[in-house]
């Protein structure tokens, strides 16, 4: 189980489900000048460039995975987040993501200059979607949408690795209890397992960042406890790449944050032979 | 199939090379890296082979540039990985020669990996010393068939050691970088019929793991075994049928050529 090979040929599925409600305005972790708004672009648009460039080989893309954003809480409605043009698209390949952003922005950052020093470059930060608050919190029905999607992903890949849906939010869904929805996608899967869902929790209260927790003791809030609840077990391999990769992992594991930018969670999947000293 | 230390008969070693690329993948998406050469001396041999990483960007390209800096040149210790900076600054040069588009010039910006074994031989006293970084292997094989044993196995000696991520050589240098620390060196000598084998990770791994369930794995790949690149071919689809990631894989078989042994002696 989990052990189907990630290729052009048998791609994996990212689904990500961003919590657009209003409540997403409020403060992130304590902050004065920081919404979980803007924490959740942040991280969206960190994790699809560290994919795509996960992807990248040489001076092309390869097509490793397939891609889905559901928005859920502008106007209390539920679809695909994506823009410009790759509008009502509920799933694309990695290759048209990475050529399709909204914008794509210059910084200035220290770099290796390939001699052993350093040296400022000029490097390109691409930005697919931009902070929103607005409306309710329809989780439950964020989470049928991803089901529908993985449903029609597992008929035409039935051999291969099974999607991985993740799901950024403060936790507040104002459409029901989201548990159930969550157990009944981890339901669906492919031959090599059942879908993964992972959760990453922005709430407003201050705490120290929890990352990939093996129980809910400890959790700050009842939001928490039900997202963990809702997470899925990492597998071996994850448990492992996660400590090869400096976080704390162990036995039981479950893919899980609090209040932190989970951006290592894409090289939880193995495409092949992955240097122990590439950063 | 190849000969190439010596198009003629006096040449010590025998060396033949067979490669395969992933299932799915081009020819041209091939990305280890094999060179022979004979030395300054007609009784002298270099071997290289490495395994560029599938995670980095332009790694066929460095696994290339390092086999054939290996052959060329004369050093075979760790100081070889303190002599990268020509075919470093070589390979920045090609990526850097094209626009790229954000998500490739980013990721070339991280640098090409590989891993890498390198040999040098002497064919009058029969000794070796190897160099690797990574998870690239020679085996030592010796022995008359069918009672072909492993006498030696370098740098890593069971199938459990070899993982997703091991540290490899990079085409940028880094200053929390450093591969000296990673680097394996290693010598020996040829008994009579000895040969040497260097593979690249995944078949290394098969070999071995096939090795310790008893099974006869050093004939398999012996000159018996492996004539054609057909018959490797369906080497590599046993070893990918028996579960062995779907990797390029490449083999470099060195033997002493008998003729020479009788001319010299």
């Amino acid at each position: 189980m989990y052990s189907a090979e990630i290729s052009r040929k048998n791609p994996g599925c990212f689904i990500f489900l961003l919590d657009q409600s209003a409540s997403m305005e409020d403060p992130f972790g304590g902050s004065a000048d920081r919404r979980k708004a803007d924490e959740l672009a942040t991280i969206i648009n960190k994790l699809l460039h560290n994919l795509s460039i996960r992807c990248a080989k040489g001076d092309s893309i390869y097509d490793y995975f397939h891609v889905g954003v559901i928005g859920y809480g502008q106007d209390t409605v539920v679809k695909s987040a994506f823009d410009g043009a790759m509008t009502g698209k509920d799933l694309v390949p990695i290759s048209e993501l990475a050529n399709n952003p909204l914008r794509i922005g210059d910084r200035v950052k220290k770099a290796d200059d390939g001699n052993g020093g350093l040296v400022e470059q000029s490097v390109k930060f691409p930005l697919w979607f931009e902070a929103k608050h607005a409306g309710g919190t329809p989780m439950s029905s964020a989470f049928k949408m991803a089901a529908e999607i993985v449903q029609r992903w597992v008929a035409e890949h039935a051999k291969g690795f099974p999607p991985i849906v993740i799901n950024i939010t403060d936790g507040e869904s104002t459409d029901g209890d989201p548990v159930p929805e969550a157990k009944a996608l981890c339901s669906l899967g492919s031959d090599d397992g059942a879908t993964l869902v992972f959760n990453i929790h922005l709430s407003s209260a201050a705490g120290n960042p929890i990352e990939l927790p093996a129980s809910d003791e400890g959790l700050p809030d009842k939001f928490a406890k039900q997202l963990f609840e809702m997470s899925s077990n990492l597998t071996p391999f994850m448990i492992g790449r996660a400590q090869e990769l400096g976080m704390p992992a162990g036995d039981g594991a479950r893919g899980f944050v609090f209040n932190a930018q989970p951006v290592q969670v894409i090289q939880f999947l193995d495409i092949g032979t992955r240097p122990a000293n590439l950063r | 199939m190849i000969d190439a230390l010596h198009p003629v008969g006096v040449a010590p070693f025998s060396v033949e090379a067979f490669s395969c690329q992933k299932a799915g993948n081009a020819r041209t998406e091939y990305e280890d890296a094999w060179a022979i050469r004979g030395s300054d001396s007609p009784t002298r041999c270099r071997v290289a082979i490495a395994d560029g990483a599938t995670e980095s960007s332009f790694s066929a390209l460095w696994a290339a540039l390092l086999v054939e800096n290996f052959v060329r040149g004369r050093v075979h210790g760790p100081e070889f990985f303190q002599r990268l900076g020509a075919i470093r600054r070589l390979w920045r040069k090609k990526v850097r020669r094209r626009p790229l588009p954000w998500y490739a010039a980013e990721k070339a910006r991280k640098g090409a990996y590989a891993a890498f074994v390198g040999a040098s031989l002497n064919a009058v006293n029969r000794a070796w010393r190897a160099v690797a970084i990574g998870d690239c292997c020679m085996f030592q094989v010796t022995g008359l068939p069918p009672n072909l044993e492993l006498a030696h196995c370098f740098p890593l000696s069971h199938s459990e050691e070899f993982g997703s991520s091991p540290f490899l050589v990079g085409s940028m240098q880094k200053s929390d970088d450093d591969p000296l620390p990673h680097v394996r060196v290693s010598e020996g000598v040829l008994q009579g019929n000895d040969a040497l084998y260097f593979a690249s990770d995944a078949l290394a791994a098969w070999l071995l793991r096939r090795a310790e369930k008893g099974e006869p794995v050093w004939e398999a790949i012996g000159p018996q075994g492996i004539r054609t690149e057909k018959d490797f071919e369906a080497l590599v689809a046993q070893a990918r049928e028996e579960g062995t990631r779907n990797d390029d894989m490449t083999l470099v078989r060195l033997t002493r050529r008998a003729t020479w042994e009788r001319g010299a002696g």
